[in-house]
């Protein structure tokens, strides 16, 4: 909320407050500035001026040329644009040497060859409001040539944040009210026209029906005749246009500034535009309504209308109609003054998507004592500016909401709270200082308008922050903790970032959110597939955004995307994070924790010593076997079919499915734009990583030297190393300790080798744990394994 | 004799030095230690000795020997030296190394881990909640029915089935309370979601830190003590950090946390950074209401709770001018973090 500062003085002597004191103050007692702006900081050379004459400028459509009267008794020629001026009226005009804020200098010249010496203002132009639909217009009697700078008080406009707890915030009267708490200050009388002796009246059905008390339990109209529309005085002008508002006319202006004085929202409806009386009623189903801002509104049940007998004049409480509203012509005035529930309110203004200064009061709570005080600042004020009569009495329906109730203040329980050594008294210093009255025994009688003080903890609040933070003494004592399953997660996805981060791969975070052809990529079937559907939110605010990733891949091949087109050669990302899906049957949505990660590119920095290695699958498949294989659990890979793979393949650890790992299909890859093989693996981390503090004992050092044996062989080129490698182990040879493939060749010209074949090389290494083995032992137990070879089929010793 | 073997161990000193390579050096050996070499042949020459002068000739011949064999040996050393050195000669120092590649830890990785390091120093434990809540979990639990003003289902992403993506790590406080008996003290970090367009400034998708301790005797003291720890612990231990009056529905008193810090060459301004505040009573009492007992009866315990976003975080902490640079995972941008 805008906030003036010399409206504000209204209300309380602030003239020895800095502005950053003010500031301080406001912030430390919750009210955030978000901006500080200084208003018409008195602008030297320019003066109340008269326009004397309009011509149109002869080589220009858009401009006219003026004799304006600056008072210096020699009428002055001003080339101008604006149109919202007519002869006679009174202008700002800047005269040359002015500077104008925004450093802009005011110069004698020429418009189109006519020659103009100086300028007629907007609002805007000289910092006053932020009008530039044209000159700002004097409604004034001072004489022509007196400075602006007197006519206008310079101002500073702070841009406060309101905390939806605060509604009595909501205006200078209610900040003023805090500034008078927090400084120890008393406030003008001028303030206390919430209070209100002026007489009242039941009103009959037939001029006030309330409908629906529970949306509007409370409504008060007063009837004004004989009223002049017109433009409203300079100093209303001046306030609303401090604050940010458009004066339109002065009725409308003057239920404007009681807003902005007092919080409560006020309505005038042209009297003679009303048919009968006044009905506060829920809406019809199907009924629409053309609101001020022009645009037409299905109202339903649950919204309040205000309406006369034959339509509705207003969205209760929200915004007034078009054909209802107070214009020139208007003469006799209804004025509305009344309490709205806030909830349905809220309800209203959310499904319309409709907003104003009045909902936003009425559905965080205004003071629902002030519906009579509010009608009768505001009757005083059209009597004054715009004359007329008003009744006697003001029409009432239905009753105010009743007072607050009084809320206990333990101070024992409150300094606990605290951990502040308060005094009782100190505390009730605080809360009388707010406007509570002491009723005894530590009850507390709350003022109206404080609709958030309800409970203890509210006073606690109240006396907390009034004291400040800064006034509590720190306490810095920690607590033993068992650590959850929560920190054993943390932590070992933690060691494994570090672990691929040491071997290159750069940690990546992506939004979760992914697109409609991101989930069309088959690279999330890596995760899905069988019963498993991604989820898609209800409403996506962009097309880039529609589903919760099922998988990381996809995310991460935009990262490779976005790396390959800058320029970079070595792709190596991770990212560890959650996917989300969704069991055909079951809404459940099922969150897991995924390590995804994309490869291709230099396996190594480029450098003098000569082209990197390019990465290829076994660099990924050794990856995931250093990372999750255990002393207990080997991993294995097993070829399966996946689609947009030109290799898939399944990763076990043990027997358990752990994830897919494989090569994007060519097609996918060049998407990509990059010439080469792309990898990408998808790992389950629930499944991947057991955390355990169980540790295995060491195991003793071979005390007596191995011997090996070479072995090479011919097999078909489909054969996959698994068949040799389990041949080997099921043989049971107990001085066997290990093989190890040393060498794969295979000739696709069949020149060495026949194409349909492959060579496998294998070092078999034979220890006993007990003594040195003699070499015909060895010899022995290595020929028993190279003849049952011939149990595999199609295997030669080469 | 002896004359004899003396001439030919002066022969070998004169000429050792000429053995310039390994070929040489075996000429040399040859010349003096081979089957016809000098001191070989002088050696054939013992037969003719007298008796009487043997001892003495003898062990002349074995000194001359042992000499020239060490003489070879000690030459032969010297070559492979000075093979080595020249070898090693020119070897440029300055070459740029064989270096691995360099990858980093992702910057909000490494601000989340700085946070749960300093909060794990302090005694909080590691919590979580699923990031598909309900609307109880989000809004309702956490003392924000469904007509608050604090409330704004326009922000929120919403499922057919009414669930939700949750708006801050808070609802792992109702969920940690339904589960745990107190005294509980711990932190969740995760994700968080809102209905926000992304651009320099704003995620659609991002990260929060949310904290909460609940016991006998909580008050504002622990809650500024822990909090001013953490940033200090952040930030550095001289940071200024001070609390701001606010509104959070679930937590009254509330506090805004802003830090003081100095960018260079500019002056010292005060950053909004978290918020915080001492849990709300009626959070406390749908907790009892929700487990069916009153292990968090508000008369009986009290708490605070904080949330920080850690992309704000990250920025500040490292100058990052656009928030889309932490999701963009762009490798000149990942590799200042090595």
């Amino acid at each position: 909320m805008n906030t003036s500062l010399n409206w504000l003085q209204d209300h309380l002597d602030l003239s020895d407050c800095k502005t950053e004191a003010l500031a301080d103050m406001l912030t430390f007692a919750g009210i955030e500035v978000e901006g500080i702006h200084q208003q018409g900081a008195g602008v030297d050379k320019v003066v109340v001026a008269q326009i004397k004459s309009s011509e149109p400028h002869p080589d220009a459509e858009r401009l006219s040329v003026c004799q304006v009267d600056d008072g210096s008794g020699t009428d002055r020629q001003i080339v101008c644009g604006a149109k919202n001026y007519k002869v006679g009226d009174k202008v700002p005009l800047a005269l040359p040497g002015a500077v104008l804020p925004g450093d802009f200098k005011i110069k004698k010249g020429k418009l189109r060859g006519v020659a103009s010496n100086g300028m007629m203002c907007s609002g805007r132009e000289l910092s006053l409001s932020n009008d530039h639909e044209g000159l700002l217009i004097l409604n004034t009697e001072a004489a022509t040539g007196t400075p602006i700078g007197e006519l206008f008080d310079s101002d500073t406009v702070f841009e406060l944040e309101i905390t939806p707890n605060r509604s009595d915030l909501l205006s200078h009267l209610g900040i003023a009210r805090e500034l008078a708490a927090l400084t120890k200050r008393s406030l003008k009388s001028a303030s206390h026209h919430g209070e209100t002796s002026i007489a009242t009246q039941a009103a009959k059905a037939d001029e006030i029906e309330l409908q629906a008390p529970e949306a509007c339990p409370y409504y008060t109209a007063r009837r004004i005749t004989g009223v002049n529309v017109g433009p409203s005085p300079d100093w209303l002008k001046a306030k609303l246009e401090a604050i940010g508002l458009r004066p339109i006319n002065n009725i409308v202006d003057i239920t404007n500034y009681v807003l902005f004085e007092m919080g409560q929202p006020l309505h005038a409806f042209d009297a003679d535009k009303l048919q009968g009386g006044i009905c506060v009623r829920q809406a019809n189903d199907g009924e629409t309504f053309v609101a001020l801002d022009g645009n037409e509104y299905a109202l339903e049940t649950d919204d309040l209308v205000i309406a006369d007998q034959s339509k509705a004049l207003a969205i209760g409480g929200v915004m007034g109609g078009e054909d209802s509203g107070v214009v020139e012509t208007t003469t006799n005035v209804l004025l509305e003054s009344a309490y709205f529930t806030p909830s349905r309110i809220r309800r209203t203004s959310r499904r319309l998507d409709l907003s104003s200064d009045s909902s936003y009061r009425f559905e965080r709570g205004i003071d629902p004592a002030q519906t009579l005080g509010a009608s009768e600042l505001a009757t005083k004020l059209i009597l004054e500016i715009a004359g007329g009569k008003a009744e006697d009495v003001v029409l009432v329906a239905g009753q105010a909401p009743a007072p607050p109730a009084p809320v206990s203040l333990d101070a024992a329980r409150a300094a606990t709270l605290l951990g502040a050594s308060l005094s009782e008294e100190a505390m009730g210093e605080i809360l009388t200082g707010l406007g509570l009255n002491a009723l005894g025994d530590g009850q507390w009688k709350v003022p109206s308008y404080r609709l958030d003080l309800e409970r203890h903890i509210d006073l606690v609040e109240e006396i907390a922050r009034v004291h400040g933070l800064d006034n509590i003494p720190s306490r810095q004592e920690a607590v033993f903790v068992q650590p959850s399953k929560d920190d054993a997660r943390y932590d070992a996805h933690f060691q494994l970032r570090q672990q691929l981060v040491h071997l290159g791969y750069d940690d990546c975070l992506t939004i979760k959110l992914i697109s409609e052809a991101q989930l069309q990529d088959d690279v999330c079937a890596l995760r899905l597939g069988g019963q498993n559907q991604p989820v898609a939110l209800k409403k996506p605010l962009s097309q880039d955004h529609t589903t919760l990733r099922p998988s990381v891949v996809p995310g991460l091949l935009d990262v490779m995307a976005r790396n390959i087109r800058q320029g970079a050669h070595s792709l190596k990302f991770f990212e560890i994070g959650t996917v989300f899906s969704q069991h055909v049957k079951s809404p459940k949505v099922l969150e897991s924790q995924q390590l995804g990660i994309v490869l291709a590119g230099d396996m190594a920095v480029p450098s003098w010593h000569g082209a990197p290695r390019r990465a290829d699958l076994y660099d990924l498949i050794g990856l995931i076997e250093a990372l999750f294989s255990t002393s207990k659990q080997a991993i294995t890979v097993r070829k399966s079919e996946e689609e947009n793979l030109l290799i898939g393949a399944e990763v076990l650890l043990g027997k358990t499915s752990i994830g897919k790992l494989g090569q994007l299909a060519p097609a996918r890859a060049r998407e990509l734009d990059f010439n080469g093989p792309v990898f990408v693996a998808e790992i389950d981390l629930a499944k991947a990583l057991k955390p355990s503090l169980e540790t295995e004992p060491v195991q003793d050092l071979p005390r007596f030297p191995a011997v090996t044996r070479d072995i090479a062989l011919d097999v078909p080129a489909e054969m996959p190393n698994a068949d040799l490698a389990k041949h080997f182990a099921k043989q049971n040879q107990p001085l066997l300790v290990d093989h190890q493939l040393f060498d794969l060749f295979a000739d696709p010209t069949g020149d060495k080798l026949p194409a349909d074949r492959k060579s496998l090389a294998y070092t078999f290494t034979y220890r006993s744990p007990e003594r040195t083995l003699k070499s015909g032992e060895v010899d022995k137990a290595h020929e028993k394994i190279v003849k049952s070879l011939s149990q595999l089929g199609d295997v030669r010793v080469r | 004799m002896i004359d004899q073997l003396e001439a030919i161990h002066q022969d070998a000193l004169n000429t050792i030095a000429d053995a310039a390579d390994d070929a040489a050096l075996e000429s040399f050996r040859i010349r003096f230690l081979g089957k016809k070499g000098t001191l070989t042949q002088a050696a054939a020459g013992m037969r003719d000795v007298s008796k009487e002068d043997k001892p003495k000739v003898g062990q002349k011949l074995n000194e001359v020997r042992q000499a020239l064999t060490s003489m070879v040996e000690d030459r032969a050393a010297e070559l492979i030296a000075a093979k080595d050195a020249a070898a090693a000669k020119d070897t440029d120092v300055t070459l740029p190394g064989r270096r691995p590649q360099p990858a980093a830890l992702h910057p909000l990785t490494q601000m989340m881990d700085r946070g749960i390091k300093a909060l794990r120093q302090m005694g909080f434990a590691l919590a979580s909640g699923p990031e598909v809540e309900t609307e109880f979990h989000c809004f309702d639990a956490l003392n924000t029915p469904e007509d608050h003003p604090a409330r704004n289902e326009k922000d929120t992403f919403y499922f057919n089935d009414g669930h939700l993506l949750r708006t801050h790590t808070s609802s792992v406080q109702v969920r940690t309370m339904e589960t745990q008996a107190p005294p509980i003290r711990v932190i969740a970090p995760g994700s968080a979601y809102r209905r926000d367009e992304i651009d320099a400034t704003h995620l659609s998708v991002f990260t929060q830190m949310e904290g909460l301790y609940v016991a006998e005797d909580v008050n504002l003291g622990d809650l500024k003590g822990t909090l001013e720890r953490l940033f200090q612990a952040i930030f550095g231990p001289k940071t200024p950090v001070r609390f701001r009056p606010h509104f959070f529905p679930f937590t009254e008193p509330s506090f805004e946390i802003d830090i003081q810090l100095q960018p260079k060459g500019q002056a010292p301004r005060w950053i909004e950074i978290a918020g915080c505040g001492m849990v709300d009573p009626n959070v406390f009492a749908q907790i009892c209401e929700s487990r069916g007992d009153d292990l968090y009866d508000p008369d009986k315990v009290t708490g605070f709770a904080f949330g920080l976003g850690l992309e704000r975080l990250a920025m500040i902490m490292w100058g990052i001018p656009d928030i889309r640079w932490l999701i963009e995972n762009d490798q000149r941008f990942l590799h200042q973090f090595v």
